[in-house]
């Protein structure tokens, strides 16, 4: 045994060194894999070019459609294939798992801009359209629509109008949702309430303790996540209901009174001695085994509360705040149509999108989840017809669409990371209990880099 | 022949000899140059162009302001780097690393060689042990946490279930701070002791008899032949670990995604996690590289340290 240091000559390769460089280069090289962009000063958004002929366009014989199937659809998704598939058999569609929600699909997108691994149409939720828009990956779908004679204006307007900037469509409406008020009717009798959602947020505060006595000891009278691309989302009616916004087109507003009062009021519906809201690892499934006796959730989720849930399930419109006014945010998911892609595969994404959007699919759609139908056409059919006579509760969330919605206040839905930003902000509100005067600074402060960076110089 | 070298009249004839010599030496080094280069020139043509090109080309990103997903790019020059050093989140970000890095390097270390140990026995059914305990490193990280995740669940989770039948409750890992980054811990340590072990495995069986024999002739115990014998001849075997366990750990990605989210309220948030966040998520990919540029420096650093300070102090057989 020698107890000196081994010499080794500077420059002898060995299986450690290479695996010491390896590894460090593997630390350094973590975004080099995407396709790299080209310096200038100028913007993402796609360029104005040549508009296409589209009566001089052949339909690509084959085309890739990434989804997350929302509200476990993939096996409805692939019959709405073998359905097109009897119209226009010599179009081929690869049905991609490419993720398993919005933000993976959406990450996934990004990482592929540039290379030939890209679909021909993709989910294109509400807060990433805009940011797919902005770097120009998505084409403008009025012109191959107007070809295909789709009827747009069948479409539920704000739904369409949700996809609209400066005149133009940038994806069509598929599985579209608000959230909804879901209630446990049988903790709902035995606490003594009326059959119906709380009126105001006051008034399930006042119901809190009834519900609460009913629940077990780590229940809570609300289930209520607060995760990305969903604690934006419901904040939004709160912050409306009491006369606030996040943002006045650009301008953060986060640092009105009504503002921080949402705040405040977010922090206590899970802080305090008043407090009436919980967290679960999974909520929806807390709520359907009675740990929760009501929950704000999608109305994508409904069909799998109504299968799900062993007791009576109620639903109703979002709670009001003080201000009377329209307070439900729309949400889910559109699809879009990447602008890389040929003109030929761009026009067979388009008739796919026109047949998947048709008034009986997206109806049956709408039966088969609770996402709503974004047809006006499908909304008073007699699939829609014959599912309300059936199930009530579908109806509810197509009545709130039609009185209660509101576009979403831009720095969530258009400025890149904006919700993420934001749902930072009401984790912690509301896991540390924390004010909303010191966390709203915050957060505008990065709303407002997220804008300047991301947002304004491509606009 | 050193009398004749002392000469000039014998070294002449030796002229012819040496230049032969010196020839025949270089055609031997070209020859396994060639042999180098044809082992080890796949593995680095493979290295340049995905590891260093991607290497070079993130630090290029990270003079850019990019929108992931975008094709154009404006160039900032270091203006990501005084963004990241100058975040109110990077104290928080640094100090998490630090953490999940210690304690992880050190975990895998101190339970890697006692499992070594133990596997190291003759005890009933060690095969089948150390397959057992290798095991967890080969599985997906994210199939991983997805599993512990369920054993952690506060009110469904085995775990839960066992505290509550010793009187205990669970802690509310998904959402305090300090629970969220234990049960990470927990989960990747679980996960690599295994390889640690193995390792250690091997240099426990590299370690002569004849110097236990010798231990325990001179009388020493178990314990004093582990500390004074053992220890120091596993030198090589734990620098090597340290070192790659290190880089592991600071690159880990796959627990933190599926069980944590980098949450919450940021508790989980390693460097190597935020430049995932920054880059996929909020899209500012310039930022993201800046901030993958500075982790590669911060390897870079712990590797040249190691090199230059421990292994010094390493034992060779």
């Amino acid at each position: 045994m020698t107890t000196s240091r081994r010499t080794t000559p500077l420059w002898t390769p060995s299986r450690r060194s290479l695996l010491q460089l390896s590894g460090l280069g593997a630390a350094g090289g973590l975004l080099a894999a995407c396709s790299g962009p080209s310096v200038g000063g100028g913007g993402g958004e796609e360029e104005e070019g040549e508009a296409t002929d589209w009566a001089s366009i052949e339909p690509a014989t084959e085309i890739t459609w990434w989804s997350n199937h929302p509200g476990n659809t993939k096996e409805l998704e692939e019959s709405y294939i073998a359905a097109f598939n009897e119209e226009y058999p010599d179009i081929k569609i690869n049905h991609v798992t490419a993720g398993a929600n919005y933000d993976e699909i959406a990450q996934r997108f990004q990482a592929a801009s540039g290379t030939d691994d890209l679909p021909d149409l993709v989910i294109a939720s509400d807060v990433w359209w805009f940011r797919y828009f902005i770097n120009g990956q998505i084409m403008a779908i009025d012109d191959v629509f107007d070809h295909l004679e789709v009827d747009t204006d069948d479409y539920v307007e704000t739904l369409y109008s949700d996809y609209e900037y400066e005149g133009k469509h940038y994806a069509a409406p598929y599985a579209r949702s608000t959230p909804l008020f879901y209630y446990n009717k049988d903790i709902w009798a035995a606490a003594g309430l009326p059959d119906r959602g709380p009126e105001t947020w006051a008034e399930l505060q006042e119901w809190a303790p009834a519900l609460q006595a009913q629940v077990p000891a780590d229940g809570q009278a609300l289930g209520l996540g607060i995760g990305p691309s969903w604690a934006g989302w419901w904040f939004s009616n709160v912050i409306w209901g009491l006369g606030g916004n996040m943002s006045d087109e650009w301008t953060v507003t986060l640092d009105t009174e009504e503002a921080l009062a949402a705040g405040a009021f977010v922090r206590d519906m899970y802080n305090g001695e008043a407090a009436f809201a919980g967290l679960g690892s999974d909520t929806n499934a807390d709520f359907q085994a009675g740990i929760f006796a009501c929950l704000l959730g999608s109305t994508g989720s409904l069909k799998g509360h109504l299968d799900a849930a062993p007791f009576e399930l109620g639903t109703a419109f979002l709670p009001n705040g003080p201000v009377d006014a329209p307070n439900v945010p729309t949400g889910g998911t559109g699809l879009a149509i990447p602008s890389s892609r040929t003109p030929e595969q761009q026009l067979a994404a388009a008739m796919f999108l026109k047949f998947l959007t048709e008034r009986d699919n997206t109806a049956l759609f709408s039966q088969s989840t609770g996402y709503m139908p974004v047809r006006t056409s499908a909304v008073e059919g007699e699939i829609m017809a014959a599912v309300y006579e059936e199930t009530p509760q579908f109806r509810t969330s197509v009545d709130q669409l039609q009185q209660k919605t509101r576009v979403q206040d831009w720095v969530r839905v258009f400025t890149p990371g904006g919700d993420q930003i934001i749902t930072d902000g009401i984790e912690e509100l509301v896991l540390a209990g924390a004010n909303p005067e010191d966390v709203f600074p915050d957060v505008s402060s990065k709303l407002d880099v997220a804008f300047e960076d991301n947002v304004e110089p491509y606009l | 022949m050193t009398a004749q070298t002392a000469t000039p009249t014998a070294t002449a004839p030796s002229q012819p000899h040496s230049a032969q010599r010196r020839a025949a030496q270089r055609r031997k080094r070209l020859r396994n140059l060639g042999f180098f280069a044809l082992l080890a020139g796949p593995n680095i043509a493979l290295l340049l162009i995905f590891v260093y090109r991607p290497l070079l080309l993130s630090f290029y990103y990270s003079m850019l302001q990019w929108n992931m997903g975008s094709s154009v790019a404006r160039f900032i020059g270091f203006e990501n780097y005084v963004r990241w050093f100058t975040d109110p989140d990077t104290p928080q970000v640094m100090g998490t690393t630090a953490i999940f890095a210690v304690t992880t390097v050190g975990g895998s270390l101190v339970l890697g060689l006692g499992l070594a140990l133990l596997l190291n026995k003759k005890i009933f059914g060690r095969g089948i042990a150390r397959t057992v305990a290798f095991a967890p490193y080969v599985l997906s990280g994210i199939a991983v946490g997805m599993l512990w995740l369920y054993i952690f669940d506060p009110r469904y989770g085995l775990l839960s279930t066992l505290l509550e039948a010793i009187g205990l409750s669970s802690p509310q890992w998904y959402t305090t701070s300090p629970w969220a980054l234990i049960m990470i811990i927990i989960v990747y340590l679980w996960k690599h002791v295994g390889y640690v072990a193995l390792i250690y495995l091997a240099g426990l069986q590299g370690v002569p008899q004849d110097l236990h024999d010798a231990a325990a002739i001179d009388g020493a115990g178990k314990t004093r032949t582990f500390w004074s014998i053992v220890l120091p001849l596993l030198g090589p075997v734990t620098f090597f670990l340290l070192i790659t366990t290190i880089l592991s750990s600071l690159q880990s990605f796959d627990l933190i995604k599926a069980m944590t989210d980098g949450g919450p309220l940021g508790s989980t948030t390693t460097l190597m996690y935020q430049i995932y966040v920054e880059g996929f998520q909020t899209g500012r990919a310039g930022f993201a590289s800046a901030a993958a540029t500075i982790l590669f420096v911060i390897l870079l650093v712990i590797t040249a340290v190691q090199l230059k300070f421990m292994e010094r102090k390493v034992h060779y057989a």
